[in-house]
């Protein structure tokens, strides 16, 4: 991600609100630096970081847009591999035996014969290396030695600008101390990073999707901390995951010294690169649905079979059941939630939701085989339905028919 | 049903099986549909927690079984300030002058009380200190947790900075919580690492005690996150004793015949940059104002080029590091200290004179090797950049020389105060190189303190 410094030039307030100058991807000088940086980039591999430092520092020189070359190139770095470089002695060690005959002096004195030359040559012989070696063994852990193995994704101009004006997106935010946005789809992805990153929710239902604030576990009891502005940095590209999305946030720059609002939603043209689940999870929910549109999938049948369109709250956490049958005509809706092969973990807090959610609408398929006894579900008004090898659609759509609300 | 419990859960505790009509003790909150407060009210909580049968499942602390390595005997202010501590509930700030021996109080602390202890200090520099002073004392592993490297053990050093991430997933480890400099706490964002953290014992330490009016308004009371004064020394009647005693000693250096043509020219369109756009009257400001203007303006972006070239000129003058290769066969026998405020230039001396570099990139483990090394003087020499600005502890150096720089009034006293002790009644030496007629001048004069403390 960008450093607070990098972005300082591309953000602006207006009205009391945060604006970003994003790069414009149309625009023939972005688009040859941009391919000048990669090219530039892809010059150093094999080459050690601090070259590639200098390099940049060339390529800058007098140009005004420098802030902007330095947010590109940090995109290129952040993004590829440097490692060090594999020495036959030991840096630390080498340093530890010949620092403990310095001082050392280019020009001999008189009264003290030890030269620089003398002691590297020393311990050459000793290491069986050349005095050259030893001179570039001595700080080769130096994150400055250490070499670009790979130069990362295979950028053109466009990627790398788009990736950076998503950088810019996010670093707009690490000084947020709350964020509220409205999603309406790809919720299991959603709160899924939500989760990775730490992150605290509170959620409520809007018309065709969900409405939810952000933040930390200590937020509630400080004033606006922005302890978790980064988190919510890290956390932005799965918001973009979903096709309609809205995000207000309060940021506080240091450089405006007050308090801004940042919207963002579905028309930046930002990108994510984050990876989005599959469509399914398991086979087994990949086979339901198979069977279901063979069977069931007809204009003229009764129900729309639709994967994780519902949210159930459950107050710190929620249940996204895997499928939900809606009624075409009526608009009865019962939910479907496939008990597959879990670890006893997972399954205990399955059923802690299960029994949270209480809802007599939500059907459960549970496998047999799963270490799971019957009577742990039986305070639950929700349905359960075992299954052997494969559900039984039949019996499942039966059940929709009866439950659904 | 399961029994209901409490939970450590990112610096706040969560009550788990406790409904919203329950009633709990009045800082609890319902949030997120819990019951839930801050980590700090936890001692408040046992014996609620014990008379209602919750689980507690927050304490996540070990008895140590610490020996004291270090064989100095504590002074009588020393013990008396601990005294003060352990009678106060094992909370509170002790305030005591710099060179004081501070650390060395709180090492006896964490070894009253022996169990899992953090120490947060406002530096990665002091974090490394700290790191070997609590490794030697106690012969044991220390955990160091900041952005260069992160690992947790029972006694751990952390920095302001880091110590929210640490708290929100080890809050619940250390027992102890020892604020280093504790005058930074009331800073909002840092304040609120001591309201995450649920241990019932706090040490501050410090030797400028923040005023009421430095408490409030958006601030943190050190009152309510760690305790009151409970033992305080003014620095006069300490004096003589613990401070250091050292001279100064100015090294004028010319620049080169091509040195000087070239900062002459860098310095014109500098200043002349500077002037045409009366940057002076942007107040202290105007640097701020000259980085804005240098992305907008190419003879803005060329000043900054120059100013920076000036100062990679001053940092690494020919005559600059003539004059130090003169003291360092000077001062052949003693230990010798060599600040630069560049990094590149630290690595330039430690690879033409072969003595240890330290800089921010030096791990913990061998940033104590080399500092042990110099003490034992295995090491005549050593150069570093900023890291040891405040209160680092080599009492061994005797010389130091400072290169360019340029570093505020108190941190120059605090540098001096810290790593030039009197030895044997020989008295310390700081030698300032600075290059004649030049900005250089200007830099080490304002760096002077106002009154020499010595």
């Amino acid at each position: 991600m960008l450093t607070g410094d990098l972005v300082r030039s591309r953000l602006f307030q207006r009205n009391g609100e945060l604006q970003i100058e994003w790069l414009d991807g149309n625009n023939p000088h972005w688009q040859r630096t941009a391919a000048e940086l990669i090219k530039l980039f892809q010059q150093q591999v094999d080459q050690p970081q601090a070259r590639w430092q200098r390099a940049l520092e060339g390529y800058e020189a007098g140009r005004t847009d420098y802030m902007t070359i330095r947010g590109l190139a940090k995109v290129l770095s952040d993004g590829a591999t440097f490692q060090p470089v594999a020495t036959p002695i030991d840096p630390v060690e080498l340093r530890k035996r010949l620092f403990s005959r310095g001082p050392t002096f280019v020009t001999p004195d008189p009264l003290y014969l030890q030269t620089r030359e003398k002691v590297l040559r020393e311990a050459a012989v000793e290491y069986n290396v050349t005095p050259g070696q030893v001179e570039h063994i001595l700080y080769a852990d130096r994150t400055a030695a250490y070499l670009l193995a790979a130069a990362g994704p295979a950028w053109t101009s466009a990627s790398l600008i788009t990736r950076y004006n998503l950088e810019l997106a996010r670093a707009a935010l690490y000084w947020a101390d709350q964020m509220q946005v409205q999603i309406f789809d790809s919720f299991k992805d959603f709160w899924k990073f939500l989760k990775l990153f730490k992150l605290m929710f509170e959620a409520t239902v809007i018309d065709g999707g969900y409405s939810i604030q952000l933040d930390g576990p200590i937020s509630p009891f400080v004033q606006a901390t922005t302890r978790y502005g980064r988190q919510m940095a890290a956390f932005l590209p799965a918001l973009l995951l979903g096709t309609r999305w809205r995000m207000w946030s309060t940021v506080k720059p240091p450089y405006f010294g007050k308090r801004l609002t940042y919207y963002l939603d579905e028309s930046a043209a930002l990108v994510s690169h984050f990876k989005g689940s599959g469509e399914f999870d398991s086979r087994l929910e990949a086979d339901f649905a198979q069977e279901f549109r063979e069977k069931f999938g007809e204009e003229r049948e009764k129900w729309l079979l639709t994967r994780e369109d519902e949210v159930i709250l459950l107050g710190d956490t929620v249940m996204i059941p895997d499928f939900a049958f809606t009624h075409k005509k009526d608009g009865r809706r019962a939910i479907l939630e496939i008990v597959g092969y879990w670890h006893p973990d997972y399954l205990e807090r399955k059923v802690a939701k299960v029994r949270a959610a209480n809802r007599s609408d939500l059907i459960l398929l549970v496998y047999e085989g799963v270490n799971l006894s019957r009577e742990r579900l039986l305070d639950t008004p929700s349905q359960v339905l075992y299954f052997k090898h494969k559900p039984v659609l039949k019996e499942v759509m039966a059940l929709v028919e009866a439950v659904a609300v | 049903m399961t029994k209901p419990s409490l939970s450590f859960q990112g610096g706040t505790l969560v009550l788990y099986g406790i409904e919203q009509n329950e009633t709990v003790p009045p800082f609890f909150q319902w949030i997120k549909a819990r019951w839930r407060c801050e980590a700090y009210h936890y001692p408040a909580l046992l014996t609620w927690l014990h008379a209602n049968d919750i689980r507690d499942t927050v304490l996540r602390w070990q008895p140590l079984n610490l020996t004291l390595h270090d064989q100095r005997e504590p002074h009588d202010y020393q013990l008396e300030a601990l005294k003060a501590w352990q009678v106060a509930d094992h909370l509170g700030s002790i305030v005591l002058p710099t060179g004081a021996g501070k650390t060395f109080v709180a090492i006896h602390a964490i070894q009253r009380v022996n169990r899992s202890t953090l120490v947060v200090a406002p530096t990665i520099d002091l974090l490394h200190q700290w790191y070997a002073r609590l490794v030697n004392a106690f012969a044991t592993e220390v955990g160091v947790y900041y952005g260069g490297e992160k690992i947790i053990k029972p006694i751990t050093v952390t920095t302001y900075h880091s110590a929210g991430d640490l708290m929100a997933t080890y809050g619940n480890q250390f027992k102890l919580i020892i604020y280093d400099e504790v005058h930074h706490l009331p800073a909002p964002s840092w304040g609120e690492t001591a309201l995450m953290s649920p241990a019932p014992f706090r040490l501050g330490l410090t030797a400028t005690y923040p005023t009421q009016a430095e408490q409030q308004d958006g601030r943190w009371s050190l009152n309510h996150l760690i305790g009151p004064i409970i033992y305080e020394k003014q620095i006069d009647e300490l004096v003589g004793k613990q401070l250091a005693d050292y001279r100064t000693e100015r090294l004028r250096v010319e620049l080169t015949a091509t040195e000087r043509q070239q900062y002459d020219a860098d310095y014109a369109i500098y200043t002349r940059f500077i002037k045409e756009r009366k940057l002076y009257l942007h107040g202290p400001r105007w640097w701020l104002e000259l980085m804005r203007l240098s992305s907008l303006d190419p003879k803005a972006r060329e000043a900054t080029l120059a100013h920076q070239r000036l100062g990679r000129l001053l940092s690494s003058a020919a005559e600059k590091l003539a004059a130090l290769d003169r003291l360092l066969q000077e001062h052949r026998h003693e230990r010798i200290l060599i600040f630069t405020e560049s990094n590149d230039v630290v690595y330039r001396l430690s690879q033409r004179h072969l003595i240890p570099a330290l800089t921010c990139e030096t791990k913990a483990a061998e940033r104590k090797q080399l500092l042990e090394g110099f003490q034992s003087g295995d090491y005549g020499a050593l150069v570093t950049s900023k890291v040891l600005n405040e209160g680092i502890d080599v009492p061994e150096a005797k010389v130091a020389v400072v290169l360019g720089g340029s570093a505020g009034a108190r941190e120059y006293i605090q540098r001096l105060g810290r790593i030039l002790r009197k030895v044997d009644n020989r008295q310390a030496v700081l030698y300032e190189i600075v290059v004649r007629d030049t900005v250089d001048v200007g830099r080490a004069r304002r760096r002077r303190p106002r009154k020499e403390t010595a």
